[in-house]
């Protein structure tokens, strides 16, 4: 079966306006105009089958947008190729953009003023929507999503968990093959994250609805994509399933206790303490198979015992890692398993 | 398309029905502002009589036809090409691109500034006073005419604002453009003959704002014309689907740049 | 500190380049046609009213160019958008008053753009036109003390507008209905000498008229000695009127705002 999606050494560059500092910079800005080049995107290429969830992660200025606007249409790379649905995106934007949704964490489409319905008809009116199946989707997805009471509601009204649900919604009324989402879940609060995460998932799994999805927020991929693609600095770093990834690096979950007063040293067979500071100690776990249960149980006695967390590797812990691990990264760049 | 067109519409019109006070306030001060303007101009008549050989009411025409070129002209571009650059930079923009639609017809039309309504009431209160009391002998003929000349007239103000926003797509900071469009613009107040020929000829070609109210009045009132002459009268209601092309030309390119697609 | 102020909006002003280009265009594009409609209507005649073709050119530089320099549209806008994002609150807390601090800051909008765009067009339009000089020593004084009462009334008559979009909730409109007025009645363009009779009397009366209109009667000489003083005071008078309004409606949206929180 031919990928849904195929990027092939695709790369992105931009041009910067050269500021130069100073009074005397700004007089001289005013007559010429001097340019570097960024590269956003380099060399990346991925193929991704119809149906999967996929998860690109990276930190921040990592190029996750750019490469979404390049397989969404909104640019032409500057070197490689896209190929989304059997097309180049770019060339034949009307005719993909009918088959794909795409939403944008922090831009919205919707109309600010008026109520959230309306800008759901609009929706329909430009993607042709047939009136039964909008009709059908949006019933079953304003249940799923519980949007009923706030339809007829201004948007301005609406908190932004409310209305990034909204906008999935509305990604999702044209049934698209593929549903583009960049940074979907920032900025919400934690119960918008998982009914949209849920959602999400469901989509995916029970539609078919191909899933691609640019984050930092790794709780956004354990719950949606079982595979997932790494870049940084526009690089492509990994290219696999998340447990992959784990186990390739070593997983280094931070074990944090807090107690009620210091109640001496305190040994844990699977953890090697960091930190201590009295009745707040720190641990690093390295074993995957140990789980919060597992500690609890441990502790369970120790009445002493105020507070207790178990924190996974941030993406960037996980991307310095990515780095710092030689071995690891020969295993990870080689041909990687595609987690269908 | 032009179904989803006409909901944009029915939506703005809803969005202002939310405010109508302030809506109206508005426009109410936007129309005072306009006559106090043109008063100015009526008050120097008072004085002296004529203005570069023009009386009042033929000036009164020269300014309503600006005024009504302008009002629907800038409906379908000013307030939407004006923010493309502020959209442009928060991304906002991108989501036309991942629609089955047009996005300068999105763009314009879910932005569709009905404010100018203002400006088009008070633009056909004076031209329908200043047809009155100017001498022209209204055939079928001038009568269509006219009409064609005003909607070159709104189609290129529409364009010329258009392509300065296109600029959005290429230039970090556009919006400057519109301070030296708007300064030409009220130059065209004023019958075109008055002004040295540089300004003349920069009017009539590569600016062709004359084309917006000088030319086609000259024609009617048949004064001379300077700079196109006799062939100012054929030119005027062509000048605007020109510009048009020319203004889908060039946006075209500026998104294909924007895109990265090398225009 | 208030100095500090003027110059830090004097170098904030600076950093927008383009736009001053185009600035400079547009008042360029201002003043020349306006000076083409007086040589129009003037035609051959030497005087009109008592009024010499040099002398409207001179006029129109003055009351077109030099006392226009300052945009008063920028300080209702800023007013506005304080309001709206609650900055305005923040001003309360400051030591200085919000009122003059934002005189501070225009002082040095205006000494930017007069070096920027007044001085370029003033120079340019000597050499090309021919400026006439102040009628006499006392003109050319009392002409400097009108400039400043000019910029003193639009200030405030912008504050007053600005503020009184804190009510009506509309700072659009206001912006405008000011602009028509001070198109009109300023006389930065049809000086008050050639309107109608029958309304002369109340036009030259208005604040709007010490903006545009008398301070360059004054640098003309078309005002005696003891007029120049009297219609001082006049312009003193409307401005501490203007003054009172402001300080009154400053007090009610300050009293607003603590009680309502904004």
């Amino acid at each position: 079966m031919p990928p849904i999606i195929e990027a092939s050494a695709v790369s992105k560059s931009f041009r910067q306006h050269k500021r130069f500092p100073g009074v005397l910079g700004a007089l001289k800005s005013l007559f010429t105009q001097q340019f570097t080049e960024v590269m956003a995107v380099d060399g990346i290429s991925f193929e991704i089958g119809r149906g999967e969830a996929v998860g690109y992660l990276g930190p921040n200025g990592a190029g996750k947008s750019t490469m979404i606007k390049m397989l969404t249409g909104i640019l032409l790379p500057t070197s490689g190729s896209v190929c989304v649905l059997g097309r180049i995106p770019h060339a034949e934007r009307s005719r993909n953009a009918r088959q794909i949704g795409v939403v944008f964490g922090q831009r919205s489409q919707l109309w600010w003023d008026l109520p959230l319905v309306d800008s759901f008809e609009l929706h329909r009116r430009i993607y042709k929507i047939p009136a039964d199946r909008y009709r059908d989707n949006l019933a079953r997805f304003s249940e799923v999503l519980a949007l009923g009471p706030f339809l007829e509601r201004p948007v301005r009204q609406l908190s932004l968990g409310q209305r990034m649900r909204a906008e999935v919604v509305m990604a999702l009324l044209h049934d698209p093959q593929i549903l583009f989402l960049d940074e979907p879940t920032i900025g919400l609060d934690v119960v918008a994250k998982d009914a949209v995460r849920r959602f999400l998932r469901e989509v995916n799994r029970e539609r078919g609805v191909t899933v691609i999805l640019t984050t930092h927020d790794l709780q956004d991929i354990e719950q949606i994509c079982p595979r997932l693609i790494v870049v940084n600095e526009a690089k492509l770093l990994f290219d696999g399933p998340l447990s992959l990834l784990r186990s390739a690096l070593g997983s280094k979950r931070r074990l944090k206790l807090e107690f009620a007063a210091d109640p001496g040293p305190v040994e844990l067979p699977y953890a090697k303490l960091v930190s201590d500071a009295g009745a707040l100690k720190h641990y690093l776990i390295e074993r995957e198979d140990v789980s919060l249960v597992a500690v609890l149980s441990d502790l369970r006695d120790r009445a002493d015992l105020k507070d207790l967390s178990l924190e996974e590797p941030s993406i960037e812990e996980l991307i310095r890692s990515v780095y710092a691990g030689g071995d690891a990264q020969g295993r990870m760049s080689a041909a990687p398993p595609r987690g269908v | 398309m032009a179904g989803a067109i006409g909901f944009m519409i029915r939506l703005q019109i809803k969005t202002r029905v939310q405010y109508r006070v302030a809506f109206l306030l508005n426009r109410l001060a936007q129309i005072i502002a306009y006559a106090s303007a043109f008063s100015a101009i009526w008050v120097l008549i008072h004085k002296f009589e004529t203005l570069a050989g023009w009386r009042w009411p033929e000036l009164a025409l020269l300014l309503s036809f600006q005024l009504l070129g302008y009002g629907v002209g800038a409906a379908l571009s000013f307030t939407q090409m004006r923010d493309l650059e502020d959209s442009v930079r928060s991304g906002r923009f991108d989501t036309l691109l991942v629609k089955p639609f047009s996005p300068w017809a999105y763009l314009v039309f879910s932005g569709l500034n009905l404010g100018y309504i203002g400006h088009i009431v008070l633009a056909v209160g004076m031209l329908v006073w200043s047809l009155s009391a100017v001498a022209i002998d209204w055939t079928v003929f001038r009568v269509s005419y006219a009409l064609a000349a005003l909607a070159s007239s709104a189609a290129l103000v529409c364009s010329m604002l258009t392509m300065i926003g296109a600029c959005a797509f290429v230039l970090t900071r556009s919006r400057y453009l519109y301070s030296i469009f708007f300064g030409l613009w009220e130059l065209t107040r004023y019958p075109l003959n008055l002004f040295p020929a540089p300004l003349q000829w920069l009017l009539l070609t590569a600016l062709p704002m004359g084309f917006m109210n000088y030319v086609p009045v000259a024609y009617l009132l048949g004064k001379p014309i300077v700079v196109v002459g006799e062939l100012g009268g054929v030119l005027a209601p062509l000048a605007g689907p020109l510009l048009v092309g020319l203004a889908v030309l060039q946006w075209r390119y500026c998104i294909r740049r924007y895109q990265g697609a090398g225009g | 500190m208030y100095g500090a102020v003027a110059q830090s909006a004097f170098q904030t002003q600076l950093a927008y380049r383009s736009q001053l280009w185009a600035h400079i265009f547009g008042q360029f594009i201002q003043v020349f046609f306006k000076i083409a409609i007086w040589q129009s209507v003037f035609g051959s005649l030497a005087q009109v009213d008592g009024v010499s073709l040099p002398q409207m050119i001179t006029y129109a530089v003055l009351a077109g160019t030099v006392l226009s320099a300052w945009e008063w549209a920028r300080l209702i806008q800023g007013i506005d958008v304080a309001i709206s994002t609650g900055d305005i609150a923040v001003f309360l807390l400051k030591p200085l008053h919000y009122p003059l601090y934002l005189l501070a800051s225009e002082c040095g909008n205006l000494c930017f753009r007069v070096v920027a765009i007044v001085v370029p067009i003033v120079l340019t339009v000597a050499l090309s036109y021919g400026l006439l000089p102040p009628a006499s020593l006392l003109h050319g004084a009392a002409f400097l003390v009108f400039w400043a009462l000019s910029f003193l009334i639009q200030f405030l008559l912008s504050l007053l507008f600005g503020l009184l979009a804190f009510w009506l909730m509309t700072a659009f409109s206001l912006e405008w209905l000011l602009q028509g007025l001070l198109a009109l009645l300023s006389g930065s363009f049809v000086p008050l000498w050639f309107f109608p009779d029958s309304v002369t009397a109340l036009v030259r009366h208005l604040p709007f008229a010490w903006i545009g209109f008398y301070p360059v009667a004054v640098y003309l000489g078309k005002l005696t000695p003891p007029q120049v003083f009297a219609y001082l005071a006049l312009g003193v008078v409307w401005a501490a009127i203007l003054g009172s309004g402001v300080l009154v409606l400053w007090r009610r949206a300050t009293l607003r705002i603590t009680v309502q929180g904004g």
